[in-house]
């Protein structure tokens, strides 16, 4: 491999960013084009081929391309998925559907359920059953394996999901299965449970199976035609993508799990965060990625984002935790906090203002765009407050429409309560700045960190608007501004190691259990993890190893994840003091009579990071070219409307210290610095934003 | 001008943003306590169930905020046995870390299996408010056939409002006398000392919050969420004709089947309901106490009135209720309570039916049933276990949508997994899938119910507790709606209409067929392709296709689209509808 350049592509829903960088001289070059709707593809070659025009290389050079895409979360969202059927234990092929029998709503009369991928007449039942220790009640016998391959070749589907009771256990029966199948309908993907999400509980195991074979075709699909153009000149392959749990890996692996696939993206973003956090010597952080349709939160600690195996996708109502689809991977916990900037501010009948769940989105958007989008969205406060600068949005690309967001403001809020137009604008920027501030506040308080201790990093269209506001009433140690925060995704993608997660449930108590087998399970995921580094071209002595547990008091249904380094030896007393300790700081309580017991054996294996000491410095800044302007901006807790600095943010070398009240300026964000605060570009290029001294 | 203290000048209860800021997070305070219950419970009725909810109480002890995924009926119930528990403890003899409780049915959620947990809030020493949970405890002793109990004192063990904690030290006499008296006291214990602590959390964001804002207590905030969504009812209910409206639901009961009756009289911006007419208490453990009729007389008004509004004491203003003191929906100490879902989660059916004359387009025809099913043993280890496995049929069908299949109504309690639930106790789940036919035919379907088989893998007997609904009279359609199936609930091949318990012996099979929903509107007007999507999802069947919808598919699966309009325009004596399905 050629690791001179290295080029990071990530497609998101409007726009495919990248990101190409130069080893030797330090360099990075950025570009960013409209995603080609029909076939993402086509846009990811193109602009490909454009970044490296700019830069003077050859595309063959590249000896390196990471790649996130939204196109699994989009296709699920969307269900542009394959025809999916499902094979499971007979009497048991309504689990996919009927879930856990609550409602995310107590009083919505109409509330609707996520449709399953599959419906129930692809549903197949077969006779077989294993009990909970993974031993056959009743076997698997030759004619049902016959009948149910026969029942699959009728109904014309393009993909299969295996999920039988307790397979986690015991794969033995999925594996027969899937062999007849792919034997029969070598064009069929097959996914099976006990390889995609081997964990115990069958509604969240068979939706995360029935999900990645429903994206399995177009995922391979898209997989080849990228491959075929990124194939360098000694016909080495050189792609790799982007997985949710923040690792590249080859596109093997990605055909085999493509539902790995579903926060590529974002959790790019989430790396990128973490470098920038990294270089500018912060230790924890929250990584805030506020779009026009969604704003997201994860914490980042010692430079590694959290993570979760619960996701939950294609909602059926904004932010309801419980309307969507349970998926089980390994990911980056990325907390949904909001619904961005075209989040609707509205009056309810309680006479208070409301802002979403309900959004605008990019179309119609907020009403600003001037297009269909008559309700008043948090973007259209922003412009309103003179946040934001109508002849410079997307750098000028895109000129905002102030009439039609103050009539829309004044329509929906000033007519209905009694507020002048600029205190319902600050009311809708405050309500939806201390929404996601609560968000984040209650994710932090779940996994046990305390904001005081964090920076907020901001990313996103929308996010360093917010941050001020956000940080502040967290109490977090301030907020950073990565440079050029509309393409930071691609730039993460530059920094990621090849890596991949496992995880197999076990159940057993700690206090009988024999550790050698739980020893040899993290063995056996071990060396299943590093076949797939190796074969995605990492050198087996350059492979580092975590491991961890899930444990839980015995009789308890939920677990703590505690890290169990891979080369000390396993002992009971020191697993059961590791549970009690992370136990202790979550839930502030201990039960010292009751036993531990182990669920769930989880291992990460990774490559080297690649150096990303230069990932993140800025392009030699440029001489001021103009001084300050300043424009007049209103919040109700600075007592009005006060002249603002706006800055440009190219043209402020290094080292500039900008006070607030102030305004950057760029053509994809603009970042908002509060009274009280004080902002510097650092030599990374970031602007660094800390409450000045009194 | 600082920016350390947000307080504003204003009075935070005059300040639309301000106070919608503090409303939400006093709810993800509770959103907290919440999520720290489920995963610190030890009960698969806490944890798997969700049977509890987490509650905000200003100082008056009167309810602001609640969790999102909150039981509906514990919210109503919680003030008032706070009311009760601080009439034992006043206010001035608290300190913080105190936990006070009791499982009185008649001061809590009407079962001694529901226990009411509440911990003071302060801030500068002085109490500003309280965090509560009611919480289904796994075990509270007394009489495993509790079908056969004749009085209260055969339920189990009643705590009178106690002093659990004391400045956050349990009161070891209580649990001990806990402790000997129930059959799992390892769950129950553990699980009172986990809400235990997840009052503590509360109360710690309670007043950082306080801090943050600069408020010395919570009195104007109160009153403006409470004022205000008392005025949002009244306005609701205002756009309602003025009337009297009646409706009426007859449930299984035992033995004897029940009729409850509901008049709701709208006069401006009241509303009453009289709940006159309900038999008397019966010696059947299906007799409810006055809180919880009420909770399930509110839920049901909440739902069709102002189903979005973020629920609290204030919305209960304009309602005034009424049952006659020892009917069985006011039951009266020491008639026996254990069963009372029996009969209360039909209260809330017979108002959307009473709505329905008016407010048609606000209501939902009859919801299913809940059938939890206790399962107690040893397992192959001869370790102790015991469980509630909660299963339930379908939900009613609205104007605007089918019921959906297999969910929780009017309560919100969850199934959890069969393979955990297998890895807990030593059953053996064989089924569990739709029923086909269930769901009451209608323009809107009935959620369909399930069926759901299981056996023993214990060579000791199992004790199972069933606690079948809807085996006589099925969840009702609404206009022109039909009903759903009713359930029918069976050990081998007996179908007991008055199930018991049952001690289960190896090869036992239980099988539970969970009734469907209700469905509205006449089934002649459902559209014929989605009577065809239903016919090939296996949902409704061919013969009920053509018998209860007149729509007629083929044996290909084709809809005979001549066909389907003759039958669909016979004259109404010989129409469909009027065929009883199944």
């Amino acid at each position: 491999m050629n690791d001179r350049y290295r080029l990071g592509i990530d497609i998101g829903g409007t726009f495919t960013d990248f990101a190409l960088f130069d080893a030797d001289t330090g360099a990075i070059f950025r570009h960013k084009q409209l995603t080609s709707p029909v076939d993402p593809s086509e846009s990811a070659l193109a602009g490909a081929r454009r970044i490296c025009e700019v830069a003077g290389v050859d595309l063959g050079q590249v000896g390196f391309v990471a790649h996130g895409t939204t196109l699994v979360a989009n296709a699920i969202l969307e269900r542009k998925g394959a025809r999916t059927a499902l094979v499971t234990t007979a009497g048991f092929r309504d689990v996919l559907e009927i879930g856990h029998e609550n409602r995310y709503d107590i009083y919505d009369l109409n509330l609707k359920r996520a449709q399953p991928l599959v419906p129930r007449r692809l549903r197949f039942e077969i006779k077989e059953r294993l009990d909970l220790n993974g031993i056959p009640i009743v076997e698997l016998g030759a004619d049902e394996i016959r009948r149910c391959v026969a029942d699959l070749a009728s109904s014309d589907v393009g993909a299969v999901a295996i999920c039988l009771l307790h397979s986690f256990r015991n794969s033995n029966h999925e594996v027969l299965l899937a062999s007849e199948i792919r034997d029969q309908l070598p064009t069929v993907a097959v996914s099976l449970s006990s390889d995609v999400s081997p964990e115990i509980r069958e509604y969240e195991r068979m939706s995360t199976t029935c999900a990645n074979a429903y994206v399995q075709p177009l995922v391979s699909r898209y997989v080849e035609t990228l491959e075929r153009e990124f194939v360098d000149r000694r016909g080495e392959r050189r792609l790799f993508l982007m997985l949710s749990e923040g690792g590249l890996t080859s596109s093997d692996v990605v055909r085999q799990f493509p539902i790995r696939l579903i926060e590529s993206g974002p959790a790019a973003g989430v790396l990128y965060a973490g470098l920038v956090g990294k270089a500018a010597g912060v230790n924890d952080l929250v990584a805030f990625d506020m779009g026009g349709t969604t704003a997201k939160a994860c914490l980042v600690r010692n430079g590694r984002p959290r993570k979760t195996t619960t996701l939950e996708v294609a909602r059926t109502r904004r932010l309801k935790k419980g309307s969507g689809l349970p998926i089980r991977v390994p990911s980056v916990e990325l907390i949904e906090i909001g619904t961005g900037g075209g989040s609707i501010a509205k009056v309810d009948r309680m006479g208070l203002i409301r802002v979403g769940p309900e959004s605008a989105g990019a179309d119609p958007g907020p009403a600003c765009y001037g297009r269909e989008g008559k309700a008043p969205t948090v973007t259209d406060a922003n412009l309103v407050l003179g946040y934001l600068n109508a002849d410079y949005f997307l750098g000028g690309r895109l000129r905002l429409d102030s009439v039609a967001a103050e009539r829309a403001i004044d329509d929906a809020i000033c007519k209905v309560i009694d507020l002048s137009l600029l205190d319902a604008a600050d009311g809708i920027y405050r309500i939806a700045s201390e929404e996601m501030a609560s968000a984040i506040r209650v994710h932090l308080a779940e996994v046990g960190a305390d904001p005081r201790n964090c920076t907020l990093v901001a990313f996103g269209g929308a996010g360093p608007l917010h941050a001020s506001y956000v940080a502040r009433v967290l109490q977090m140690q301030g907020f950073i501004c990565p440079p050029r925060p509309g393409v930071a995704s691609a730039i993460g993608l530059l920094g990621a190691p090849i890596s991949f997660d496992v995880s197999r449930s076990v159940l057993a108590k700690l206090g009988t259990v024999d550790l050698v087998t739980i020893a040899s399970v993290l063995d056996e995921l071990e060396s299943q993890a590093r076949a797939h580094l190796i074969s995605s071209g990492v050198a087996n002595n350059s492979i580092t190893i975590e491991s961890s547990l899930d444990m839980r008091y015995h009789g308890q249904f939920y677990e703590v994840t505690v890290p169990v380094p891979r080369e000390l030896p396993l002992e009971r007393d020191t697993l059961r003091d590791a549970f009690v300790r992370e136990y202790e700081m979550l839930y502030r309580h201990r039960h010292d009579e009751m036993e531990v017991q182990l669920v769930t054996c989880r291992l990460r294996a990774a490559g080297a990071t690649p150096s990303t000491g230069q990932l993140t410095s800025a392009e030699a800044p440029t001489p001021p070219i103009s001084g300050s302007r300043t424009r007049p901006a209103y919040s109700r807790e600075w007592g009005g409307k006060i002249d603002v600095s706006v800055y440009e943010r190219s043209e402020l070398p290094m080292g500039t210290v900008v006070e607030g009240p102030a305004l950057i300026e760029e053509p994809e964000s603009t970042t908002l610095i509060e009274p009280a605060y004080r902002g510097r570009i650092d030599e990374l290029g970031n602007i660094r934003v800390d409450r000045r001294a009194q | 001008m600082t920016l350390e203290r947000r307080a504003t000048a204003l009075d935070p209860a005059n300040d639309p943003v301000v106070l919608e800021i503090l409303w939400g997070r006093l709810i993800t305070i509770l959103d907290e306590v919440d999520a720290a219950t489920v995963r610190t419970a030890f009960s698969t009725v806490l944890a798997e169930g969700r049977d509890f909810a987490c509650i905000l109480l200003d100082e008056k002890a009167r309810a602001l905020a609640q969790g999102t995924f909150s039981t509906t009926a514990f919210v109503v119930t919680l003030p008032e046995a706070a009311k009760e528990l601080l009439r034992a403890f006043p206010p001035s003899s608290l300190r913080p870390g105190d936990v006070l409780a009791t499982n009185d049915a008649w001061l809590g959620a009407g079962h001694l299996d529901d226990f009411s947990f509440l911990s003071p809030v302060f801030k500068n020493r002085r109490l500003v408010g309280y965090v509560g949970t009611v919480a289904h405890l796994t075990d509270v002793g007394g009489r495993l056939d509790y079908f056969d109990s004749r009085d209260a004192l055969e339920e189990g063990i009643r705590i009178p409002p106690c002093r659990l904690f004391r400045e956050g030290r349990p009161d070891r006499t209580i649990f001990e006398i806990l402790g000997a008296n129930v059959r799992a006291p390892s769950l129950v214990l553990g699980d009172i000392e986990a809400i235990a602590a997840t009052h503590q959390l509360g109360a710690s964001r309670l007043s950082q919050l306080l801090d943050e804002y600069d408020l010395d207590d919570l009195v104007s905030v109160s009153e403006a969420i409470l004022t205000r969504s008392a005025a949002s009812m009244e306005s609701a209910i205002a756009q309602i004709p003025d009337g009297v409206y009646t409706g009426s639901v007859t449930c299984d009961g035992r033995g004897v089947p029940v009729t409850l009756q509901a008049t709701v009289t709208i006069a401006g911006s009241r509303l009453s309901v009289d709940l006159a007419g309900p038999p008397q208490t019966t010696r059947a453990p299906i007799n409810v106490v006055w809180n919880l009729t009420f909770a399930d007389t509110v839920f049901a008004l909440k739902c069709a009135l102002l189903p979005e509004t973020r629920n609290n004491e204030g919305l209960y203003w304009p309602i005034s209720a009424w049952a006659a003191e020892g009917s069985i929906l006011n039951c009266t100490f020491p008639v026996a309570v254990q069963a009372r879902t029996c009969t209360c989660t039909h209260t809330h059916q017979t108002i959307f039916l009473a709505l329905g004359q008016v407010i048609p387009e606000r209501v939902q025809a009859g919801s299913s049933a809940s059938w939890p099913v206790e399962f107690r043993g040893r397992d192959q280890d001869g370790d102790r276990f015991a469980i509630h496995f909660f299963c339930h049929g379908g939900k009613g069908a609205t104007p605007a949508a089918d019921g959906l299949g297999a969910t929780a109504f009017p309560y919100n309690s969850s199934h959890g997994s069969i393979e955990i639930y297998e890895n807990t106790a030593a059953i053996l789940v064989h089924k569990k899938e739709y029923r086909r036919d269930s769901g009451g035919p209608g323009r809107r379907r009935g959620g369909v119910g399930q069926e759901i088989v299981i056996s023993t893998r214990s060579s000791e007997p199992v004790f199972a507790r069933p606690k079948p609904d809807k085996i006589r009279f099925p969840a009702v359609g609404m206009a022109g709606g039909l009903p759903g199936a009713r359930g029918v609930f069976s050990v081998n091949d007996d179908s007991p209409e008055l199930p018991l318990s049952y001690d289960l012996m190896p090869g036992d099979v239980v099988t539970l067929e969970l009734p469907g929903g209700g469905g509205f509107g006449s089934p002649l007007e459902r559209e014929p392709s989605e009577v065809l999507s239903d016919v090939l999802d296996g949902l409704v069947s061919r013969e009920a296709a053509r018998e209860s919808y007149g729509v007629v598919i083929d044996e290909s699966g084709h809809l005979d689209e001549e066909e389907t309009r003759r039958r669909r325009s016979l004259p109404p004596a010989n129409s469909p509808a009027s065929v009883q399905h199944p």
